[in-house]
């Protein structure tokens, strides 16, 4: 009896429960290193892929994003001084406290850490990264650089590219949106460390592309 | 290795002059396999045509065996492939306008495109009603905002959901695939229609 004998229909369905049943059989693949090693995090922080640039951060936010999630890691006190809409406060001392476990090991949101400054966020990161937490990032430059771009951004020279001047325009809509201004003055004085961030080579490289069908 | 672009294997451009190739590639497929006539494809509802039903559980079957089957080579690394995110009733309300303007209409937005293509003058009144709605929704945004974003219940998969492995709920779409195959077919033998 050949094989071309059979009902193509009952032929394909066999084939399919077949490599089902195989796929239901075997364990799921763990090969993924669950602890990262040290220099695999040097490797990341040099890459700079933890960092979130400001643009990104205040188009989630105006965008009211579900998926945002802000976390201060600055004190208490200074959290109720200020804080960015809708964030969280975890102050860096706390950072490890297994109330917060289930908010920082997910992967649900995007969690994004600051302070004044990139180091204490920093810190923040290479914390939970090394537990292999995965879905945490860092404002890029910290609410320092928010305050000098997003809120109080500065209008480029008028001879500047294009890309330039629509950057302006973005921070401009953002700044009025997120209502910028005002307080910059309170806030910009509490410098921690440089303002100036690094660049980063790749922001985000591990997010999701998003795509799909419809 | 995979996903080839978040693993900086390709570029994002590289990526989507793939998807543009893809893209004419699926869509020659679907107008091949007829799914750009609208009596055909609303056959699904009366019984005299499942074809969209297998078409589509064949596509989805395919993709789930390929991708676990990947995964367990070490070829793709499922825990950052993009899912979709769940907004609950955005899902429920837009799935139930969807089905109710694929019955009246006979197409879908993908398959308009692919009857547009072949000159059917219904697919070109369906895509002005697709940009007509597409407009009303951008300009009441704000009054169907609270609906839009309620339930955000992030990326769950059908497995986490139900507690299982991903195998086992890859063979039980299987199964049901399959039983929904068979009935498909009784019901073409059963409603049938000689011209459509």
């Amino acid at each position: 009896m050949k094989l071309t004998d059979f009902n193509p229909r009952i032929l394909l369905s066999v084939i399919i429960l077949s490599l089902g049943l195989i796929i239901a059989a075997v364990p799921r693949n763990t090969t993924t290193p669950f602890k990262l090693t040290a220099q695999q995090i040097l490797d990341e922080l040099k890459s700079g892929t933890q960092y979130l640039e400001a643009e990104l951060v205040a188009k989630m936010i105006v965008e009211k994003d579900p998926v945002l999630q802000l976390i201060d890691v600055r004190p208490q006190s200074e959290f109720e001084k200020y804080s960015l809409p809708g964030a969280i406060n975890i102050p860096l001392d706390d950072l490890l406290s297994p109330e917060y476990a289930d908010l920082l090991n997910q992967g649900t949101m995007t969690n994004v850490f600051y302070a004044n400054g990139s180091t204490r966020a920093n810190e923040a990161w290479m914390l939970v990264r090394q537990l292999g937490y995965e879905n945490n990032y860092v404002l890029m430059g910290g609410l320092n650089y928010w305050f000098e771009t997003i809120m109080n951004p500065q209008a480029p020279a008028s001879t500047s590219s294009d890309d330039e001047l629509a950057r302006y325009d973005f921070r401009k809509g953002a700044s009025q949106a997120l209502g910028g201004g005002g307080l910059v003055a309170s806030v910009a004085d509490k410098k921690e460390g440089s303002a100036a961030p690094p660049k980063p080579k790749a922001v985000g490289k591990k997010k999701a592309v998003k795509g799909g069908c419809s | 290795m995979g996903p080839l672009v978040i693993n900086e294997i390709i570029s994002e451009n590289t990526n989507l002059l793939l998807a543009f190739f893809i893209g004419i590639a699926f869509g020659f497929v679907l107008e091949q396999g007829g799914f750009s006539s609208s009596r055909k494809l609303a056959g699904v509802f009366y019984g005299y045509d499942t074809v969209v039903l297998k078409v589509f559980f064949t596509g989805a079957i395919t993709a789930m065996l390929g991708l676990l089957f990947f995964s367990l080579f070490d070829w793709v690394d499922l825990s950052i492939v993009y899912v979709n995110e769940t907004y609950l009733w955005s899902s429920v309300v837009g799935g139930v306008i969807m089905g109710a303007g694929f019955i009246m209409g006979g197409y879908c937005p993908g398959t308009s495109f692919c009857g547009a293509a072949i000159g059917k003058i219904d697919a070109y009144v369906f895509i002005a009603g697709l940009f007509i709605g597409i407009f009303l929704f951008g300009e009441a945004y704000e009054w169907f905002e609270p609906l839009y974003l309620a339930e955000f219940w992030g990326s769950p998969r059908i497995s986490e959901f139900f507690g299982l492995s991903e195998g086992v709920t890859v063979l039980l779409v299987i199964l049901a695939a399959v039983a929904m195959f068979w009935m498909g077919e009784k019901a073409e033998k059963m409603f049938p229609r000689d011209e459509y």
